[in-house]
């Protein structure tokens, strides 16, 4: 699964909550489709033995203390790949909802120097994901503000993504939010000039919503984002970019 | 005499009312015994001293209203009210909405803050499980 000449560089983030069910089948996809990759679960403080599974499958594992949130795990995640000086990081999720033979072409945009930010695309992809018609709606709402805020995404709450080392150092900072980062981060990239690209990738249809999105409403979610997105169009842009912030640790 | 004019001697006959002396009496207790209860927890250090100001402000501010009644029909005219007792309980609702906000931030700061060194606690134990690893130590 690691390449020594490189997994330094390139790091493959799993956030996970009370996964040991579903973790182990998806690091062993992971290792059958891409090489090169530290692969890093980080247990948002899982009482299921996901830790320990994960370090069985070969991960690195970084353990929260408690349950801290999905947001809060990706930054923990972020904030490793920042230490090791991490060039490249890719998220998914531990589900299994998202493919790892997607990753290479997550990463092409990125390595060519083309985006900052590369987010898969639910909606581009050879299989459909099922999803529910509330989602759907919300999906189209959230698609719509993002357009507004000059972000043209066609699935702005999708969590496999890649990015590079000044995405990482802009999302370690206090600002990234430690429940649902969808939308509003993305926002907040592009505020910061940051370049953000979108690829089509296949969904696993019929997953079981993550553990450590099961928790999410809809109606706080919705008014979450709402006012979140509002937030960070209404703040002003820090002098201190990525480079700046790289600076300060 | 018309409705304005009796309703205007009406807002200063009860304005002028004499406030009881029971009333008094436990505006007066209340704020003493708040007093009392905010030194009880400095001492049993259940309570930060840094938190406390605000606190003792209420309840010496308190007292000086239950003492001095000229002073609360004096703020009562000012805002408007009728009564004294309009006047406190404007003051108290509006002292709890502003608390309960102020401990919001200081909760949206401590949560960050537990945040963060939650984070450094899962980056510092990665990284000494990779140093107390046998391959580390061979190195």
């Amino acid at each position: 699964m690691e390449n020594p000449a490189s997994d330094r560089d390139r790091l493959l983030i799993i956030p996970a909550f009370n996964e040991a069910e579903r973790l182990p089948r998806v690091l062993a996809e992971v290792a059958g489709a891409v090489s090169g990759f530290e692969v890093v679960v980080v247990d948002d403080g899982s009482s299921d033995g996901t830790a320990d599974r994960a370090a069985e499958g070969g991960a690195r594992v970084l353990r929260h203390p408690f349950n801290l949130g999905y947001g809060a795990a990706l930054q923990t995640g972020y904030k490793y790949a920042r230490r090791r000086g991490a060039s490249l990081l890719v998220q998914m999720d531990a589900d299994g909802q998202h493919n790892p033979r997607d990753i290479p072409g997550l990463v092409r945009p990125i390595e060519r120097g083309e985006c900052d930010l590369v987010v898969g695309s639910r909606f581009g992809g050879a299989e459909v994901y099922g999803m529910s018609l509330a989602k759907r709606v919300g999906g189209m709402v959230f698609r719509a503000m993002a357009r507004l805020y000059g972000v043209r995404i066609t699935d702005p709450t999708s969590g496999f993504q890649a990015m590079n080392r000044s995405v990482v150092d802009l999302y370690t900072s206090d600002a990234f939010p430690s429940d649902f980062p969808d939308v509003d981060v993305l926002l907040f990239a592009h505020r910061y000039g940051l370049r953000i690209g979108e690829r089509p990738v296949a969904m696993n249809a019929g997953t079981r919503p993550s553990s450590i999105h099961r928790r999410l409403t809809p109606i706080y979610y919705t008014y979450r984002m709402l006012l979140a997105i509002w937030a960070v169009s209404a703040r002003k842009r820090r002098p201190s970019g990525p480079q700046e912030a790289r600076t300060r640790e | 005499m018309n409705d304005a004019g009796r309703l205007a001697d009406l807002e200063r006959l009860i304005q002028s009312a004499p406030v009881p002396w029971q009333t008094q009496l436990l505006a007066v207790g209340a704020s003493l015994a708040l007093l009392a209860a905010v030194l009880w927890l400095v001492r049993r250090r259940a309570l930060g001293v840094e938190f406390t100001a605000v606190w003792i402000a209420v309840a010496v501010g308190a007292m000086a209203l239950s003492i001095s009644t000229d002073l609360l029909g004096l703020v009562t005219r000012l805002l408007g009210a009728w009564t004294p007792r309009s006047t406190v309980f404007f003051f108290a609702q509006f002292f709890l909405i502003a608390t309960c906000l102020h401990y919001a931030v200081r909760l949206t700061r401590l949560s960050l803050q537990v945040k963060n060194l939650s984070q450094e606690v899962a980056l510092l134990s990665a990284e000494l499980e990779t140093l107390r690893a046998p391959s580390s130590r061979a190195e």
